[in-house]
């Protein structure tokens, strides 16, 4: 009669906070944080919070919409099914298996994830798999995958307490990963030192012990210009060099040439402050480096995260309590994403494609042959003139809203023989799709998340999903059944033990072991109590390679008509292309309408006011948005976040990309703004 | 302890006098709010540390009919805010029903709680309760020099992240609209909010009805010693009126009702030291 309390996980970001929904006729009326967890510790950001604002929203999808005639009508989902798996295998026939891609979902459960790369790769016979994670820690995974043999956080969140030295290079945590930002707080009162590497001076900068306000796209020569000065004092810990590393000679001949003034003539920070800040990270005893989209979000995203890495291996910062390598992930389980083989070049358990005894081992399991030639990345296969990918499932993502050169992607998605976008609102992306399927969020399956600090972290279902939506997982198997799959599952838990059975690193994740506190991979066996700290007595791949990064500056520089660097991100209480969080009343009457950060001398020479309607212009397109005159951003660059679709940065961003990896450099091109309107507020 | 409690609220549920019964329980996920309502269901339930339960148990009432009734396992805080909330017709207390639980002098030392114990203790034992006077955090954020004190909040505020976890978690928060959403007091859209219009306001907003459960400052995320930005009031309060908020479901706070009969000394509020070393601790 009364309510019921369900405890899940937060739906927003990587910390993969505790959610505690309170439910009462089939409605989430309700959120509590979780006292005893171990991350958010009792404690939510604004998001999760107001994490059931958007459940019940009426904009919800309820049914199967067929396009016919530029209008959707409802369908059945047999329907729907069936017309899919049709329009695939004609494209199949066409143009072959290639022609087929599929975008998974960061923000969908482990276990959807690892159907969906099923789905795609047994069901359609491509390896054209990709997911968000192209555009954000694609070098990460790459770069210390490499490196390190895993790419993953190497620590724990909890880990930064007891630190002496928190060196943060390209984040905002303070607005994008609120509750763990707590915790280096919590670290500076034990007397940890917080370095913050940012053009910008964020709120994380500003709460800090140094701020370094480099020129954007400049990471490669500062971090150059520490680890030259570590070795000039001596400060390398060479014993550790020597017992657990290779490649040190490469990078000491490159390093010869990057002197802490070659640097700051580069990033433009004084010599003496890179030379105090290296030491102060190559003396401290402990410290942890972290990272985020300020640094993976280049032309040389994969070769920013080798000098990341580099630097804590030179201290030897790698592989003990409270030392370590920290690339915070934004996504709820894109981490997870990852780790299924959501990727073109995997299979679950980041094992390669292109491996032909973990391939067999694979199909033995799947009872079917695997395609074997690795598959296109997102990024890429947009990019690419020879349109190669005619027709494309995506799950839970937008890539209209998240992708660069908006009006290229939405040219790309229009040219398709066939989309299918399975989501739970209506979306930029669902609008140009032939197909859209209604889908359920998180209080509405049960599953797995995956969060930044790799913790394995149990959903609970708490209400059913709205009219006829479907969770991913029924619709994936209803697919793949369709097409003569044997997708039999009795609930996800099942899934999972087929992923423990494929996958090394969550060999030992079974559901009856989640309890409260989940588990953190690698975890390869029933007995095994996870992992809070990797690379203690190895690397993954042994010995950890130290790999020379090769710099390049942004793609697109200032010039006379576009003078102004463009650097795009995110703010507080608005999540990623919005769909979530601007149908939330409560996080967009804190912000509900979009701006751009513009530096007081820039404004005033262009005659805008604080408020005023200002045009935004880069080469791919234009943004009519708000200026917010502020000095977080320095003089010659502005800050625009990607959360209003009405005024959509990506419309602006360039679809450079990182050869590596193929992450686009969100973080830097060039722009010009004017002014079109008094503030409308006056 | 956990069994008395057990053995009460069976009893509630299986009479019948109860509809429900709303406390802690132990599941696969962990310790978790419950509200039981079949009495057999209660071996689940569980007295795990501080877990504040006023607030919920007003959106508890709030979704059920009319006619239910609520039985709250309460620490002394909860009760305090329940009475308080009472008071202030934001909950009918005669829907109610408290299964008192006293805290540990453990307990009371982490949340500097000087009153463990409910108005009456029916599992536990009243504990003494904590001695703020050694307290470190105390010393530091409420009696050095007011320009030392000043800049120790400031630091303290400027990591806020505004989550609104502080007004979302306390019990007796309860303006409707909240001041702090307009945005007349507060610029929307901004972190870290500014010190006096976000903080003071809801500190000032609760100033009288604050029971010192703490659950502001478990809810912040931040580390901002939330609690001992309330104490001085309460001392204060206690000093000039000996008013405590939730002691007495009768009496309204002086701040409502004394606006013509005022004390003979005023009320004055310029040395939240004074107060503190004086009072506090009785």
């Amino acid at each position: 009669m009364g309510p019921e309390f369900v405890k899940t996980v937060c739906p927003y970001c990587g910390s993969g906070c505790g959610l505690i929904l309170m439910v009462r006729d089939g409605k989430v009326v309700g959120t509590y944080p979780d006292r005893f967890h171990p991350v958010s510790r009792g404690a939510l950001c604004i998001k999760g919070w107001t994490a059931k604002e958007f459940i019940h929203h009426p904009d919800r999808l309820t049914a199967p919409l067929l396009k016919s005639g530029g209008r959707f009508k409802e369908i059945s989902w047999d329907e729907a099914i069936g017309h899919m798996n049709e329009r695939f295998d004609r494209t199949i026939a066409q143009y072959g298996a290639q022609a087929v891609g599929g975008l998974c979902s960061a923000r969908c459960t482990n276990e959807e994830n690892y159907l969906f790369q099923k789905l795609i790769r047994l069901g359609f016979g491509s390896n054209n798999v990709d997911h968000c994670a192209r555009l954000c820690h694609g070098p990460t995974v790459a770069a210390m995958g490499r490196a390190l043999g895993s790419g993953a956080m190497t620590n724990s969140i909890a880990d930064f307490d007891g630190t002496e030295c928190i060196l943060a290079i390209g984040s905002n945590a303070a607005e994008t990963f609120p509750v763990p930002m707590g915790e280096l707080y919590r670290a500076r009162e034990r007397g940890a030192r917080l370095i913050v590497v940012d053009p910008r001076t964020t709120e994380m900068a500003k709460n800090a012990d140094s701020h370094l306000p480099l020129r954007p796209g400049t990471d490669i020569p500062l971090l150059n210009g520490m680890m030259s000065h570590i070795l000039k004092c001596g400060l390398a810990d060479q014993e550790y060099i020597d017992r657990r590393t290779e490649g040190f000679d490469q990078l000491v001949a490159y390093l010869k040439g990057w002197s802490p003034e070659r640097a700051a003539e580069i990033c433009g920070v004084a010599p003496d402050l890179i030379r105090q800040t290296a030491e102060i990270y190559a003396r401290s005893r402990s410290a942890m480096v972290l990272f985020c989209m300020g640094i993976t979000q280049h032309v040389c995203g994969t070769s920013n995260v080798f000098a990341v890495c580099d630097l804590a291996l030179l201290c030897g910062h790698v592989g003990k309590d409270h030392s370590g390598i920290c690339p915070l992930r934004g996504q709820c389980n894109v981490q997870g994403a990852c780790d299924m083989g959501g990727l073109p070049a995997v299979l679950p358990g980041y094992q390669q494609v292109a491996d032909i005894q973990k391939r067999n081992r694979f199909e033995a399991q799947w009872g079917a042959a695997l395609p074997q030639t690795p598959g296109q990345t997102v990024t890429a296969a947009m990019a690419a003139n020879d349109r190669q990918i005619r027709s494309v499932y995506v799950m839970g993502e937008n890539p209209v809203m998240s992708d660069p050169n908006r009006s290229h992607t939405i040219e790309f998605l229009k040219n398709l023989d066939f989309l299918v976008v399975q989501d739970i609102f209506h979306t930029d992306t669902t609008r140009l799709a032939d197909l859209v399927l209604p889908a359920a969020c998180f209080a509405e399956k049960d599953g797995t998340f995956t969060n930044t600090e790799r913790r394995v972290q149990l959903l609970r279902k708490a209400v059913d999903p709205p009219g006829q939506a479907l969770d991913d997982y029924t619709i994936l198997c209803r697919v793949a059944r369709a097409r003569g799959l044997d997708f039999t599952y009795a609930d996800p838990s099942e899934v999972m033990d087929e992923i423990a059975s494929l996958a090394p690193l969550y060999g030992g994740i079974r559901y009856g072991r989640l309890g409260s506190e989940g588990l953190q991979w690698p975890c390869p066996d029933y007995d095994h109590p996870g992992t809070p700290v990797l690379h203690r007595e190895q690397f993954s791949r042994g010995q950890a390679l130290f790999v020379v990064p090769e710099y390049s500056p942004p793609k697109e520089m200032p010039d006379e008509r576009y003078p102004l660097v463009l650097i795009t991100g995110r703010m507080f209480c608005h999540y990623h292309t919005g769909t979530m969080t601007r149908r939330s009343p409560f996080l967009d009457r804190e912000t509900d309408r979009p701006f751009v950060e513009v530096h007081p001398r820039d404004a005033s020479c262009r005659g805008i006011c604080n408020g005023d309607a200002i045009r935004v212009t880069t080469r791919r397109g234009a943004i009519v948005t708000a200026a917010r005159v502020t000095d977080r951003v320095g003089e010659g660059m502005i800050f625009a976040s990607f959360h209003f679709s009405e005024a959509p940065a990506d419309a602006l961003t360039n679809d450079a990309l990182d050869p590596i990896s193929n992450v686009p450099e969100f973080k830097a091109c060039a722009a010009e703004i004017v002014r079109e309107a008094a503030c409308p507020d006056h | 302890m956990l069994d008395t409690v057990r053995k009460i609220a069976k009893g509630l549920l299986g009479q019948g006098t109860m509809d429900g019964v709303l406390g802690l329980a132990v599941g696969d996920g962990g310790v978790s709010p419950r509200l039981f309502e079949d009495p057999g269901d209660l071996g689940s339930l569980s007295l795990a540390s501080k877990w504040p339960l006023a607030k919920i148990a007003v959106t508890v009432l709030g979704q059920c009919p009319d006619a239910y009734r609520l039985a709250v396992v309460c620490r002394g805080c909860d009760e305090r805010a329940l009475i308080e909330l009472g008071k202030r017709n934001r909950i009918d207390t005669r829907r109610l029903h408290v299964i008192g639980v006293a805290c540990s002098g453990e307990q009371a030392e982490r949340c500097l709680c000087q009153q463990p114990w409910p108005s009456r203790v029916d599992a536990g034992v009243r504990a003494q309760g904590a001695d703020l006077s050694g307290n470190d955090q105390v010393r530091q954020y409420l009696d050095s020099d007011r320009g030392v004190r000043l800049e120790k909040w400031r630091e303290a505020f400027s990591r806020c992240i505004k989550c609104y976890g502080c007004r979302n978690a306390c019990p007796v928060c309860n303006c409707s609209p909240c001041r702090l959403e307009d945005g007349l007091w507060v610029n929307r859209g901004e972190i870290a909010p500014d010190m006096f219009s976000f903080h003071l306001t809801r500190a000032m907003h609760v100033a009288d009805a604050c029971v010192a459960c703490g659950a502001c400052q478990d809810a912040c995320p931040v580390g901002i010693p939330l609690m001992l930005l309330q104490l001085p009031m309460r001392a204060e309060l206690h000093r000039s009126y000996q008013y405590e908020a939730g002691t007495e479901s009768e009496r309204h706070s002086p701040l409502l009702s004394n606006y013509i009969d005022e004390p003979a000394g005023g009320i004055s509020i310029p040395d939240w030291t004074d107060s503190l070393r004086k009072n506090h601790g009785s």
